[in-house]
């Protein structure tokens, strides 16, 4: 049992203080393997909120809330920020859920139905096209808004417009974070049975994780222009290191 | 306030007594190192302090209370162990906060005093991660921090540098003197490193086989060594014992080892060592109480000539530690790194008796203190 022993107490290599800090993938699957365990709580704890239907949307901003705190590096209470944030978000998060969920749902309707109306006439394509660049605009916008909102508090307007803001001035990282959420459902069903798992350890918590990587960036940048609510408190000051 | 009386207090396991009845009075905010060989009971004595082992007898005073039969945690210490003792579960952060959680401190008070303590410990960067990343270094510093949070009125520390590298462990030294200062608590400490104990303590406690040999400055020991335990325990390499009988020469008196005549300095107390004239004692010199030519700032009465076969010689940089027979008697003695003698080869030496210590050879104890 001697290896069982040294896997706990066996001396590390160390944390050199001014090593220079991973970006990028590097850095996003550092977290990973540093956080992978924490995320495993996360998705049960998110499956078991977002069962009751009505706490999704606030589920899905606790989540962003934890995940936060990872990508941040900071000390988080998985259960207790968790529950923290979703009592903290819950009407904020429900409103603005149900409305981005129509906006997107309304979106992904038209699509279809310019997608369906340009097979058989050309000039349909114009506004097909302009459904699909609106619906994705505002699938990345919906992404910043909802980590905007998890790192500080501010009126809904300057909130929408900082999401706005982000999301011009920086889509690509959460395209491709959504993308990598699709990929990770379309392991689950291409895999299935061998990925039965997928979603009960890891998708959610894994993809939300994945979004807010991807939006902290852009977050960081608009809330440091000079329309952004300072911090309200010492706290959330250093709650907000991005700033 | 946190002074502390130890006062008569023992430890015994079944028949065997592993700690007798040992005195120790230790004042508010001293450094206080606990220093002996292993099994001399220094780490029992810390943990009956710490409440961690059940006392025998006697009384354990901390501020004024007895605290025999208070529990660990109602004592208001904090111990940092060699092996560290980290929850490997845990993060940095979750280790150093636990204690405050356990004690429902709110998690505002929580992350100012967890972060406050990684600031002074420069562990900030390392707060979010697990310990099975962190170096032996680390591990202690995490360990520091963890008993710092509690902020309590008593630190004990039980051999915590034991496990580092001797270059870790140089730094660990200075920064745990300066926390100290920094704190301005009391510090216990255990360890059977005498460089540590020299080099960090207000005052050490010397305990051999269970008992208390000598409490005072580690300037003190060195130079007054109550016997000769303590002159052979502190001071690297060890003191020479030279077994040799003292004679009158004149108004003084002259110790004489091997034929070799040791003046003892005219100042030391003649009515002490009276008693002992004709007789066989024990002379203590320090390696670097020899040279290799007589030093012009010492007093030349006591100075003589002292030839020894050279056995080996060990270079340290900035000076040699000489191996040398003197009448069949190993001794360790200092030179120059310019020392040219070599193995095998007499070395011709003086040596200085200004701060030579005489030991009673039967009861071992000094003839000068």
């Amino acid at each position: 049992m001697q290896w069982l022993r040294d896997m706990w107490t066996k001396e590390g290599p160390g944390i050199p203080k001014n090593a220079p800090k991973r970006t990028g993938l590097a850095l996003f699957g550092q977290i990973f393997a540093r956080e992978w365990w924490e995320m495993v709580k996360l998705n049960i704890l998110f499956i078991l909120t977002a069962l009751l239907i009505i706490p999704l949307p606030a589920a899905l901003a606790a989540a962003a809330f934890v995940c936060l705190a990872f990508v941040e590096d900071r000390n988080s209470y998985l259960l207790q920020d968790f529950v923290d944030a979703l009592r903290r978000y819950f009407w904020r998060a429900t409103l603005w859920g149900v409305l981005f969920g129509c906006v997107i749902g309304l979106g992904i309707y038209a699509i279809g139905t310019y997608a369906s109306a340009a097979r058989t006439s050309l000039w349909m394509a114009a506004p097909f096209t302009l459904a699909l660049v609106a619906s994705v605009f505002i699938t990345i916008m919906a992404c910043h808004f909802l980590v905007l909102m998890v790192m500080r508090d501010m009126p809904a307007k300057t909130l929408l417009r900082l999401a706005a803001i982000a999301s011009i001035i920086r889509p690509l990282p959460v395209i491709a974070a959504l993308l990598f959420v699709a990929a990770l459902w379309l392991a689950h069903i291409a895999f299935y049975p061998v990925s039965v798992f997928m979603p009960a350890v890891l998708n959610f918590s894994l993809g939300m994780f994945a979004i807010v990587f991807a939006a902290h960036r852009a977050a960081t940048m608009v809330l440091a222009l000079s329309i952004a609510p300072k911090p309200a408190s010492e706290t959330e000051a250093t709650d907000a290191k991005h700033i | 306030m946190a002074s502390i009386s130890l006062k008569k207090l023992n430890k015994t396991y079944g028949a065997l007594t592993v700690v007798h009845d040992i005195d120790l009075e230790i004042a508010d905010k001293e450094f206080i190192i606990l220093v002996g060989p292993s099994g001399c009971g220094k780490s029992t004595t810390l943990r009956m302090i710490a409440g961690l082992e059940e006392i025998s007898g006697g009384e354990l005073i901390i501020g004024g209370d007895v605290v025999n039969d208070v529990p660990s945690k109602d004592r208001d210490i904090a111990m940092v162990f060699q092996n560290y003792a980290l929850y490997p579960h845990m993060t940095v952060y979750k280790n150093m906060a636990f204690g405050l959680q356990l004690r429902k401190a709110s998690r505002e008070v929580i992350d100012q005093k967890v972060q406050e303590a990684a600031k002074i410990l420069d562990i900030t960067h390392l707060l979010n991660r697990k310990p099975k990343a962190l170096s032996g270094g680390q591990r202690q510093r995490v360990a520091l921090g963890r008993a710092m949070v509690r902020n309590p009125e008593v630190f004990l520390l039980d051999e915590p540098l034991s496990n580092l590298d001797a270059k870790l462990r140089g730094t660990m030294r200075a920064e745990i003197t300066k926390l100290h200062k920094r704190l301005n608590s009391t510090f216990i400490y255990v360890t059977h490193d005498q460089i540590e104990a020299m080099t960090m303590a207000d005052r050490i406690v010397v305990m051999a086989d269970g008992h208390i040999q000598q409490v005072d400055t580690p300037q003190n020991l060195y130079d007054r060594p109550i016997n000769m335990f303590v002159a052979g325990f502190i001071g690297a390499p060890q003191m020479n014992m030279l077994v040799s009988k003292l004679e009158k020469r004149g108004d003084g008196y002259v110790a004489i080892f091997d034929g070799r005549e040791l003046p003892i300095p005219a100042n030391f107390d003649k009515a002490r060592i009276a008693p002992y004239e004709g007789k066989e004692v024990v002379i203590g010199l320090r390696p670097e109480n020899f040279h290799e030519l007589a030093p012009v700032d010492i007093n030349p009465d006591n100075i003589a000539p002292f030839e020894a076969v050279v056995d080996l010689a060990e270079p340290m940089g900035s000076e040699i530690h000489l191996n040398i027979t003197a009448g069949n008697k190993a001794m360790t003695v200092r030179v120059s790194p310019r020392f040219k003698a070599g193995i095998g080869e007499t070395a011709k030496l003086v040596a200085d008796t200004t701060n030579m210590q005489l030991f009673d050879k039967e009861t071992e104890r000094s003839i000068l203190y």
